[in-house]
């Protein structure tokens, strides 16, 4: 042998690797959505319910770059509030769903047995149903209700994290590395760390982006058909219908909030790593 | 063939493979006579496939080859890899590396072989007068013959998954060699193949060369170069170092590294001088009557064995009879179906070690090797220096630490894991096939390390292996597995 | 794909086997549909039993004493454990109750919005598989050339809209600017064709991607390289290997897309005003219609559950390394 060691010269330097140019677009519109979304209502001084009836669509001029709606409210301020409404609720349900089922997924399958087995029954029974469904069936409860929809859509996301981590864990807790490790004396939370977790990022990533999109996504489908929050609440769903026969006179009213909820999908969706599909 | 006998089946000219201006495989040259077997031998690295994608017409966009190839007297420049590709089949063969992975999973075997006789084979243009049922049903009936002319009857209807990996390699075979080409390049065909295995590879290429096939075999494995007898060339960084008769080369190798080659081969390792029995030596495993089904088929039964410190055991026995197992259960990982394993009482839970096949499976991906080390010495409280001290005698560059297991060589990263593994300062060491999947020279260096290691410390190696060679230059006693029961020798 | 094969030798025991868990699904929807109807009755605010008779006997006609057998007769004077076993009991038997809004029996009416239901997210698949994996695999033939970037920007806009949204552009680009197509209603031919777009874009989005990433990955596999290193040629390896690797991840992943189907089947319904068992749905939970509720939720649930089975059943026949 030539030189001292038979492994390969090294090309590419271990580490976080380099972003695809549509991730850095991603980023960018999510950046743009989301600070709009958490800074809009703070920079914007305009009370969203306040209504001036006088100003009846009136045209966006450069004090009110997006007119007034047809109660005489402000539309950048709704959108503003709307945005934030549609972000908020759905990181507090991707968290509320993310946090739980990752570690009951980590539990299932480090347990095994009859503990598995019976989580695993429960995540299919919540499966059993398209999720939407399911929240529309707790939205029925309480139809206009912030909380049935909050609890609709963790639920929902919950299993998703349970069923990933767990399928994942399983195969990896039977697997070589761990194994070693296991004999070489290292403890269930080494394991975790070093072995699980950093296998399992990818994936939980890519469900989070996944469970932002859907969250947001059911909250103004059910606003747009009337089940969701109702107006005069400011959601993107509830506004984009509400404007909707508006639509001759004024069409950029209803274009706004399609706008921004298209851009921050797009954001959510082009953040992927390799551009997959699903 | 209807070219006369004087012309070469295969007559390579000075050919190049480029990576841009860099020269990766340089100014090979040789000849196969027609119904003659060539055999490359070298590592991996060599290049030799490299050379049987140039020969093919098959290299990646990346690369490009010059020089001459001649097949059957044909002339065709290297760097022109489409009029070889028009040659596919009809031609030029190539039984792939893998024959598992290389039949569709969707198709029967029966119906993969068939395709060849109706698509490809050379009486296809004299088909045409008559219809396409016929010739389907025609090249159905002659793959179930050739698939019956190998004991393949009873596989014919079934699918990839459902057969063995030497079922799959066969009907590989018949799959490329239904278009009757007189060339056949052969990649690999012995790797990871335990002694039966090799055994029917080698009798189906034999098989091959009697029908007048002319064969172009590229392999690692010396054995199947004795064995498939003709020509050999022995290749090193890309480039022929020695050439000949294979019988003379092998017996009298004039280059350097032809004799670490042969000499790496375990049939030719010298045999330990005498070592005094073990048996006075502490207990530190006892197997009584175990045994273990893996489903409905029975492993192994009623083994029992007394391990004792500082011996070398062999565990052996044909693919599929549970070593693996076995090793698992001593170690405390498996649960026997019967019986009990009995350990020292005053031996630490990190007492028993393994060392995996599969070198890169044991450390976690995503870390870097040295932060998984420090991890180790830090929830032991041992000392750093200890394990620079092991790493250095397994000649272990302290830079390749920095790696991920993924960017560290085969071989490498075996020492490595034994290092780790002598850091506990085990007293048994399961070594379970450690070296299948190594080069041959890497081989030689890591059972060595093994065994000299271990027996420096004191600790008792488990050795799994299919090779009887390493059996026998290598281990103190030998353990026999087979589902009737076991022998001990 | 053996049909004879899969059916003969030991099929009723494989079928049965693979069916099971469809089962236990189907039982599962209908224990869950029922469970949280049943606790809807319970707390949703006015008095159920006076609403009931007042939409049996009309809201001048009803007395308390109607009020009060209704009460009885839905068990809400009984413990909850004790209501919800006759609950289920009454699903068991498939009386799905009558509707508060329509005073008719829930199944009559669900019998009406089956078909229309049906008829759209049938022909939705149809032209989303149409188009979806046939771009998917062209794409896929050249990756990196135009076609696949062009179906890669399409699929990712298109899952960036969803259903409700493409809809409402489609209607809106359709109806109102060109006067084409009849943006609602049910009458003529031409109704069901907006709603099936919507839809059917939307899966196609996917399953194209899904198409392409399985054809690249096939055409790069060994069985692939070893079908040409036979001596076929590349358009006899693509027809007779490629196709049908292709064929099995695209299959399996439908079982995905019936998930955004019969979400995005309520929906689509919905703007469109399509008389399908998804606008009852949404219409039954602004009338706090429960058995409504419950009917059209149970209904597309096992519709949900069927449509899986009936794609276990293709994966099943395409992909021979499961039976093994």
């Amino acid at each position: 042998m030539s030189s001292l060691s038979s492994s390969l010269p090294l090309l590419e330097q271990p580490g976080p690797r380099r972003w695809r140019s549509s991730q850095r677009a991603g980023l960018a519109l999510l950046v743009l959505v989301a600070g709009f979304a958490l800074l809009g209502p703070l920079l914007i001084p305009t009370d969203p319910a306040h209504q001036q009836l006088a100003r009846y669509l009136e045209t966006p001029s450069l004090a009110e770059p997006l007119g007034y709606d047809q109660l005489g409210r402000s539309m950048l301020a709704r959108l503003a509030h709307g945005a934030r409404l549609s972000l908020s609720l759905a990181l507090l349900s991707v968290l509320s769903a993310a946090i739980p089922g990752t570690v009951i997924g980590l539990l299932a399958a480090w347990c095994g047995g009859w503990t598995e087995r019976v989580l695993a029954a429960l995540a299919d029974a919540v499966l059993a149903l398209p999720a939407l469904l399911l929240v529309l069936l707790l939205a029925a409860f309480a139809p206009g209700g912030f909380w049935p929809l909050y609890v609709g859509i963790s639920l929902a996301l919950w299993v998703e994290y349970f069923r990933v981590v767990r399928a994942a864990s399983r195969i990896l807790l039977a697997s070589p590395q761990v194994e070693a490790s296991r004999l070489l004396g290292f403890g269930a939370l080494y394991i975790v760390r070093r072995h699980l977790l950093p296998a399992l990022l990818p994936r939980l990533l890519t469900l989070v982006r996944f469970g932002l999109a859907g969250a947001v996504l059911a909250m103004s489908a059910l606003g747009f058909v009337g089940v969701g929050l109702q107006p005069p609440t400011p959601e993107l769903g509830v506004m984009m219908i509400e404007l909707l026969p508006y639509y001759r006179e004024a069409p950029w009213l209803v274009a706004a909030p399609v706008l921004v909820l298209f851009l921050g999908l797009l954001g959510l969706l082009l953040l992927s790593p390799q551009g997959e599909a699903a | 063939m209807n070219a006369p006998l004087q012309l070469n089946a295969l007559r390579v000219e000075d050919l190049s493979v480029w990576h841009g201006q860099q020269q990766l495989v340089g100014g090979i040259s040789f000849a196969i006579a027609a119904g003659g077997v060539l055999t490359l031998l070298g590592e991996s690295g060599s290049g030799k496939s490299l050379l049987a994608q140039a020969i093919m017409g098959n290299l990646p966009a990346s690369l490009r080859a010059t020089g001459s190839i001649f097949l059957a007297g044909e002339h065709s420049d290297a760097a022109d890899g489409s009029r070889r590709q028009d040659g596919w089949g009809r031609r030029i063969a190539l039984l792939p590396q893998e024959p598992w992975l290389a039949l569709d999973p969707t198709m029967t075997v029966a119906r993969q072989v068939a395709e060849t006789y109706e698509l490809v084979s050379q009486s296809a243009p004299d088909q045409q007068n008559e219809s396409l049922r016929q010739a389907r049903s025609q090249a159905a009936a002659s793959a179930r013959r050739a698939l019956a002319s190998l004991g393949l009857e009873a596989a014919a209807d079934k699918y990839p998954c459902m057969i063995s990996g030497g079922m799959a390699q066969r009907v590989a075979f018949l799959a490329t060699h239904a278009a009757g080409a007189p060339l056949m390049i052969i990649d690999e065909p012995t790797k990871g193949l335990d002694v039966d295995r090799r055994g029917e590879v080698l009798a189906l290429l034999q098989a091959a060369q009697a029908e007048g096939m002319s064969l172009l075999c590229i392999t690692h494995d010396v054995w199947l170069a004795r064995a498939l007898g003709g020509q050999l060339a022995v290749l090193q960084d890309g480039a022929l170092v020695e050439q000949g008769g294979a019988e003379a080369l092998l017996a009298q190798p004039r280059h350097a590294y032809t004799r670490r080659l042969l000499a790496a081969d375990p049939a030719r390792w010298p045999l330990p001088e005498v070592r005094l029995p073990c048996a006075q030596a502490a207990v530190i495993v006892e197997a009584r009557e175990l045994s273990k089904s893996f489903g409905e088929q029975a492993l192994f039964a009623g083994v029992s064995a007394r391990i004792h410190a500082g011996e070398v055991v062999a565990v052996s026995g044909p693919s599929g009879s549970g070593k693996t197992s076995f090793g698992n259960i001593v170690l405390g990982l498996l649960q026997p179906d019967t019986g009990q394993v009995i350990r020292a009482p005053d031996l630490p839970r990190t007492a028993f070690q393994k060392i995996y096949q599969d070198p890169a499976a044991a450390f976690a991906p995503a870390i870097p090797l040295r932060r998984s080390l420090q991890d180790l010495v830090r929830l032991h409280g041992l000392q750093w220096q200890a394990l620079e001290a092991l790493l250095e005698r397994m000649r272990i560059a302290p830079a390749l630490l920095d790696r991920l297991p993924r960017q560290v060589s085969g071989g490498e990263l075996q020492r490595i894991a034994l290092a780790r593994v002598l850091l506990m300062k085990p007293a048994l060491i399961f070594a379970d096939e450690p070296t299948s999947r190594l080069d041959p020279l890497t081989q030689q260096e890591v059972i060595a390390l093994l065994v000299e290691q271990a027996r420096e410390v004191g600790s008792a190696v488990l050795l799994v292996t299919h090779d009887a060679d390493i059996v026998r230059c290598v281990a103190d006693r030998r353990l026999a597995l087979s589902p009737a029961g076991q022998s001990v020798q | 794909m053996d049909l004879n094969r899969f059916l003969s030798a030991r099929g009723g025991q494989r079928l049965a086997a693979a069916l099971t868990p469809r089962l236990l699904q189907a039982v599962l929807v209908a224990l869950l549909v029922g469970t949280l109807c049943f606790f809807m009755t319970r707390m949703l605010p006015g008095d159920m039993a006076y609403r009931i008779a007042a939409g049996r006997y009309g809201y001048d006609m009803v007395t308390t004493e109607a009020a009060l057998a209704v009460r009885a007769e839905l068990g809400l004077d009984r413990p909850w454990f004790m209501a919800l076993s006759e609950w289920w009991s009454r699903l068991l038997h498939l009386d799905l109750g009558v509707s508060q809004v329509t005073s008719q029996p829930v199944l009559a009416e669900i019998g009406h919005q089956l078909g229309p239901t049906l008829r759209l997210s049938l022909l939705a698949m149809a032209l989303s598989l149409l188009v979806g994996p046939t771009l998917g695999v062209l794409a896929g033939l050249h990756p990196g050339r135009w076609l696949d970037r062009a179906t890669l920007a399409l699929s990712v806009g298109l899952r960036a809209l969803p259903s409700f949204l493409l809809g409402l552009i489609l209607v809106l680009l359709f109806s109102v600017q060109l006067g084409a197509l009849p943006a609602a209603g049910h009458g003529d031919h031409g109704g069901i064709l907006l709603p099936a777009l919507t839809l059917a874009l939307g899966l196609a989005a996917v399953s194209c991607r899904v198409a392409r990433d399985a054809m690249v990955q096939v055409r790069q596999s060994e069985y692939f390289a070893f079908a040409l290193t036979k001596g076929l040629s590349p358009a006899q390896a693509l027809v007779r290997h490629g196709l049908r690797n292709v064929a099995v991840p695209v299959t399996a992943y439908l079982g995905v897309q019936l998930v955004m189907l019969v979400e995005g089947v309520v929906l689509v319904e919905t703007i469109f005003a399509w008389p399908g068992i998804g606008h009852a749905l949404v219409h039954a939970i602004f009338g706090r219609d429960v058995p409504m509720i419950q009917g059209t939720a149970l209904v597309l649930g096992l519709m949900f559950v069927l449509f899986n089975a009936l794609v276990d059943a293709a994966c099943a026949l395409l992909d021979p390394r499961g039976r093994a």
